[in-house]
């Protein structure tokens, strides 16, 4: 967590733009939040088509947070998302859900309240980080 | 019918056909296990995200998502114990790093 799915048409959003959105989706929340980098799953779904809009964000957070934090995160995600694929806002919308962090566990853990990650946390996050670079 | 389901999804091409069945076993088995359910009535469903649609920290993913639902929920220790079980089967049958597994079970 979190987990944003970015619901879009059929190859209206090439890769370059897919890993722009993830990666300021991953800066937007790392830097409202806090979170590890690591914790920010990004992917991109062009076979759901139940919204009502063509585009449509579908995230998933830690529950815990304040109210205007949450909605402050939410707009600065679609700002981030249109800007970089020039999707007019009537093609736009989205939501963010949230469940117990204690529902899920991530590198083994079970996963922290918002705010009470740990060092253990920062530093799993380094491994993965890592790890990526390392292509793997 | 069964009160806990599962629906994992990996990122394409990481994890083969051979291998979802044991992991579905797996998952199975740990239902019956610390839920009581029969192993058999389990649903577990796989589904994969397309090479360079899925990210983790702004990078290409290689990381799988473990999605359990339990009706009418589960006490936390149990809860626990279920999160547990998963991580240990799931890199023990795929191979893949405990770094590289997300496992949820929610109540429902």
């Amino acid at each position: 967590m979190p987990f944003y799915r970015c619901v879009v048409p059929q190859d209206s959003v090439p890769y370059e733009q897919r890993e722009a959105v993830a990666q300021a989706f991953t800066n937007i929340h790392c830097g409202s939040t806090g979170a590890p980098r690591s914790f920010v799953h990004v992917v991109f779904d062009e076979h759901d088509d139940r919204w009502d809009t063509p585009y449509f964000l579908d995230g998933a957070n830690r529950a815990g947070r304040p109210e205007e934090l949450k909605s402050q995160l939410l707009s600065d995600l679609m700002s981030a998302f249109q800007e970089i694929t020039g999707v007019p806002s009537e093609e736009y919308s989205g939501r963010i859900t949230e469940g117990p962090a204690k529902w899920s566990m991530e590198g083994g853990m079970v996963l922290p309240e918002p705010g009470e990650e740990t060092t253990e946390w920062y530093e799993h996050d380094q491994r993965m980080q890592g790890q990526a670079a390392a292509g793997g | 019918m069964a009160r806990v389901s599962f629906r994992c999804t990996m990122q394409e091409g990481q994890i083969g056909e051979e291998t979802r069945a044991a992991l579905a076993d797996g998952l199975r088995q740990i239902a019956a296990d610390l839920l009581g359910e029969s192993a058999t009535e389990v649903p577990v469903s796989f589904s994969d995200i397309p090479s360079g649609f899925g990210f983790r920290g702004g990078e290409p993913s290689t990381t799988s998502l473990v999605r359990g639902a339990i009706v009418g929920g589960v006490a936390q220790d149990v809860r626990e114990a279920i999160l547990r079980r998963i991580c240990d089967m799931w890199t023990e049958v795929s191979g893949c790093s405990i770094d590289e597994l997300v496992v949820t079970a929610a109540d429902a």
